[in-house]
């Protein structure tokens, strides 16, 4: 089948940057890392790319189609030639570009560093007789986080990262839980305290664009969430983003609905709270600071609160709580619902506008 | 159709011309809204992230409400409410035991038990498509010629898909259809789909506002004289907060943001009593004046 794609031409060095269109001859079970390594071949020695396994499992050939973070070798080319699309291949986001389609992961790197991605078992000889064992069921709950290859797709598209370069980031947090939740580590209070630091856990916004594009299911906001989790039932709250958390779970035991007025001094202290006087006068003058009193309270609001004290004796909280979702979770078909023929509707900016 | 409507928090508090505007505008769409009375806060994604397993009852009692009411639907107007309860429902509809032990928990406390029997769908959903979309067309008489719109769809509404599932995550076609339908012209922005910064817009303001600049820069840029959002926290975060962007930068914006249920209503003639302009932050003014008439 004849293929035909574009991709951006970088080189750091110069500063040059071009969209160069390229069309190879290839095989129908091509995916695009195939296809690269044609155009490497037959057409321009000079294009620059990483690759290894080429099955999903060295995390190498991280890059964007069409704006998306993908795994070069996970999409096949046949279904994008049937619909006569030609796809835009750029570089991973958030992170420099050295050349071509070559990112300097050397930032992505030192996150996962920080995270100490290594078990601290607190003994260095094994049992006089035997070893160690632990259960599948003990070792269960970070499955997911295990399956990580570390590509970068995850950070590529990352909206807090974004804005803070700081921020751990999806990768290096799920790496975390991948430790934290380990039944053979003995530092869970130290990795919670040190993954709650400044650009840590609650660096997070929530987009979700890491659990849309981990290509290995490895879900990373769900591994925040749990961090989170831990961290709250380990008492560690000391974070404005936990502080939130906890206000939430106060109001609905309380009132049941948002307690949204007493939000901002909840999270950030009442001197913080005053400073903002003004910005909160600004909204007050058009009804969006609801006065706390008479509460808004829900009807059989008393239900809210029995089922908190309830729960609080099943041995759900932390990352339990989360896990225990996971295998309805796994089962669900992945579908959009409504019908593609709208999918015209939708005015798209240009692909190339996208990289 | 008739649905048992879940309006949230803050369509109950900060966002009234929200829910104001839906229960004006739902019955000209041929939607019959049955309120919920007896429910609470989703958890937002905070208590989903701090107390799960409650997470999961709140959201469970929800649902178990809306079913005992006798409607198959149960429908939203806030993303972050579509994928808490979307969520919880997928993991009471996949698994058994964890459905058992949760509608036991649901009745001690005096809640009815949840059999599975509900499906949760945005406002949105209803609209885009099928009979909604058909009296959609017939119910925007006024239209919005010579409007500029630019949709903000927000994250929780298109990401997870595997969970949201409506429409592509990353190429959305509901809200360009709706403006289209109600004779506006939708506006493109790359940023129609990331995020407005809300959920840590109390913890981390300056990333928040890092993330918030990028659609309201963007939709500027590409002309737009209003943005619509189905989603009441990207609201606040677009409107609210946009003084703030407006102070750091020391730029001037004043771009309207409206509601999904508000844009629909000037098309259909809703009155101002009911879209409550008044309560927003940014002025709607501007924007009201360039609509044609038809």
């Amino acid at each position: 089948m004849d293929v035909a794609l574009k991709i951006w031409r970088f080189d750091a060095e110069t500063g040059e940057k071009e969209l160069r269109t390229y069309e190879v001859d290839a095989p129908e079970w091509a995916c695009l890392l195939d296809v690269l390594d044609l155009i490497k071949d037959r057409v321009d020695g000079t294009l620059a790319y990483r690759k290894s396994c080429r099955m999903m499992i060295c995390g190498s050939c991280g890059m964007r189609m069409d704006g998306r973070a993908i795994l070069a070798c996970k999409e096949r080319m046949k279904p994008i030639v049937e619909r006569g699309h030609v796809p835009v291949i750029s570089a991973m986001g958030n992170m420099p570009v050295l050349k071509d389609l070559v990112v300097d992961m050397q930032p992505f790197w030192a996150k996962i560093r920080r995270m100490k991605p290594w078990l601290e078992t607190g003994y260095e000889e094994p049992p006089e007789h035997g070893e160690y064992r632990h259960s599948q069921e003990a070792m269960n709950p970070i499955h997911k986080e295990a399956l990580c290859i570390m590509c970068g797709c995850c950070v590529s598209e990352c909206n807090s990262m974004e804005s803070d370069p700081e921020f751990f980031g999806p990768a290096a947090l799920a790496k975390g839980f991948r430790f934290v939740g380990d039944p053979r580590d003995r530092t869970k209070i130290e990795r919670l305290e040190s993954y709650n630091d400044e650009h840590g856990i609650w660096d997070c916004t929530r987009c979700y664009f890491c659990n849309e594009r981990c290509p290995k299911g490895v879900d990373p906001r769900d591994a925040i969430a749990k961090l989170g989790a831990e961290s709250i039932e380990e008492g560690i709250d000391r974070d404005l983003g936990a502080k939130h958390a906890k206000w939430f779970v106060r109001s609905a035991q309380t009132t049941g609905w948002l307690r949204e007025t007493e939000l901002v001094p909840k999270t950030q202290g009442v001197v913080e709270a005053i400073k903002q006087t003004k910005f909160a006068l600004s909204l007050a003058r058009h009804g969006k600071v609801p006065l706390p009193f008479p509460p808004h309270v829900a009807k059989d609001v008393q239900e809210a609160r029995a089922l908190r004290e309830l729960v609080e004796t099943q041995g759900r909280q932390g990352a339990r709580g989360h896990v225990q979702g996971e295998k309805a979770l796994s089962r669900i078909e992945h579908a959009v619902l409504a019908d593609p023929e709208h999918a015209g509707a939708s005015r798209q900016a240009p692909e190339e506008t996208r990289q | 159709v008739n649905v048992a409507y879940y309006k949230g928090c803050l369509a109950s508090l900060s966002a009234k011309e929200l829910d104001t505007s839906t229960q004006a505008l739902a019955p000209k769409l041929g939607i019959g809204l049955h309120e919920l009375e007896s429910v609470t806060c989703c958890g937002a994604g905070d208590i989903h992230e701090a107390e799960p397993d409650y997470y999961l009852h709140l959201n469970a009692r929800i649902l178990a409400y809306a079913e005992a009411s006798g409607h198959d639907t149960l429908m939203t107007i806030c993303n972050v409410c579509t994928l808490n309860l979307r969520q919880a429902n997928h993991m009471l509809q996949n698994d058994d035991a964890l459905r058992v032990r949760v509608s036991e928990n649901l009745e001690k406390v005096g809640a009815p038990p949840y059999s599975g029997g509900v499906e949760v769908k945005h406002f949105l959903w209803l609209i885009a498509e099928g009979d909604g979309f058909e009296k959609l067309k017939q119910a925007a008489h006024k239209g919005l010629k010579g409007l500029r719109v630019a949709p903000f769809y927000g994250c929780q509404i298109l990401r997870p898909s595997k969970l949201l599932g409506f429409e592509d995550p990353d190429r959305p076609w509901s809200l360009e259809a709706i403006i289209e339908a109600c004779g506006g012209e939708p506006v493109d922005y790359p940023a129609k789909v990331k995020c407005c910064g809300f959920p840590i817009i109390q913890a981390r303001e300056e990333t928040a506002l890092g993330e918030l600049i990028q659609p309201i820069e963007q939709s500027l840029e590409a002309g737009a004289d209003a943005m619509v959002t189905p989603c009441p926290l990207c609201h606040l975060s677009l409107d609210a907060w946009q003084q703030k962007l407006e102070a750091a930068t020391g730029k001037r914006y004043r771009m309207p943001i409206l509601h999904l249920s508000q844009l629909i209503g000037v098309a259909a003639g809703i009155e101002e009593s009911e879209l409550k302009f008044k309560r927003h932050v940014v002025s709607v003014a501007p924007m009201l004046e360039k609509v044609e008439a038809p």
